[in-house]
């Protein structure tokens, strides 16, 4: 389909709440595969939620079996409409950036392990167990779902805010 | 724009940082870059300003002289062409922690190994924590690496530091990650 244009803060896109998926159709499989396709185009990325292209629905995709952290701990490409976390447990703390607020990144403490229920691609019911790399890229992309940013997340003071080293 | 480094430290108290943006934000200064905390009993405020239309040191007259009054040592300096500007650092980023019993002599050694090896430090926080009668000193420090060195290069020149310096030291990785 197409690699869609990440919207970039402060576009109020990025701050707004989504809406439930109601059904579960082409436009939204057609969504699906923007989401795909513009994950994979941006080539380091390893998720992107719908309203960071402009769309509020509560779809987003992750995919961490490329990456160093998430190689070795993954459920490959998840497609996943109307995510909700069912459980957290434990914390780990990564240094996080995102394609919607460039040159920033910072330190955000998340839940280490996940129980995360959503509706695939395919109109399937799944839940999965996410742990580590895995888990914090579902969290972050599910935030986007709320209308917010990992800014809001930023957990220690000291040695936070990083420009990210340039592609 | 012109730019200019501001450093102000002094006594803390509530209001520094609302008495210094004030004369900023009334003189039409933008503040570009900054970071502020509490070091010891003292507040520091390190700043990048710019400027439309002042130009030197000169131009702000009297500004600061208000702060200078109530205790805050201030410096402003202009910056060269291009001073404001991040460098490229391209890299892995690392994080180093150092921490042992206080004793002289911690700092420089390591910081003189790593300058040593062209690897560039990009923030260091050192505090002293612990009880009086056993002080521990801990130092954390953010390199990046340059493309030749590896993690486990820095990490090997930093276990010989531990063992001569009788201190625990420890290196990760802390690249951010892009989500």
């Amino acid at each position: 389909m197409a690699v869609r244009e990440i919207l970039l803060y402060p576009d109020p896109r990025l701050k707004s709440p989504c809406q439930i998926v109601e059904k579960a159709d082409g436009a939204c499989d057609a969504l699906i595969q923007d989401l795909v396709d513009t994950m994979y185009g941006a080539g380091h990325s390893v998720g992107v939620a719908a309203p960071q292209i402009g769309v509020p629905q509560r779809v987003a995709v992750v995919d961490v079996s490329a990456s160093r952290q998430g190689r070795d701990n993954h459920h490959g490409l998840l497609t996943m409409i109307n995510p909700i976390i069912l459980q957290r447990s434990g914390t780990m703390t990564m240094r996080e950036g995102c394609m919607s607020v460039p040159d920033y990144t910072g330190n955000v403490a998340r839940a280490e392990e996940i129980l995360v229920q959503f509706l695939d691609r395919n109109g399937r019911s799944r839940a999965i167990r996410c742990r580590g790399f895995e888990a914090v890229a579902v969290q972050h992309e599910l935030d986007h779902l709320d209308g917010r940013l990992f800014l809001d997340r930023i957990s220690s003071l000291k040695t936070d805010l990083f420009r990210r080293k340039k592609p | 724009m012109h730019h200019f480094s501001l450093t102000l430290i002094g006594q803390d108290r509530i209001g520094i940082v609302a008495q210094v943006t004030e004369i900023l934000f009334r003189r039409g200064c933008n503040i570009a870059d900054s970071s502020c905390t509490l070091l010891g009993g003292q507040f520091a405020m390190i700043l990048i300003i710019s400027h439309p239309s002042i130009d030197s040191v000169a131009g702000f007259g009297n500004a600061f002289a208000p702060l200078e009054a109530e205790g805050l040592a201030v410096s402003l300096r202009p910056l060269p062409p291009g001073g404001e500007q991040a460098p490229d650092l391209s890299g892995s980023l690392c994080l180093i922690s150092v921490y042992g019993s206080d004793k002289p002599g911690i700092v420089y050694p390591v910081v003189k190994e790593l300058g040593d090896r062209r690897i560039n430090i990009t923030d260091l926080n050192t505090k002293l924590v612990g009880t009086t009668q056993n002080p521990v000193y801990v130092m954390m420090i953010e390199v990046v690496l340059p493309p030749q060195i590896s993690l486990e290069d820095l990490a090997g020149w930093m276990a010989a530091l531990r063992s001569s310096l009788q201190v625990d030291i420890s290196v990760r990785d802390i690249t951010p990650v892009e989500l």
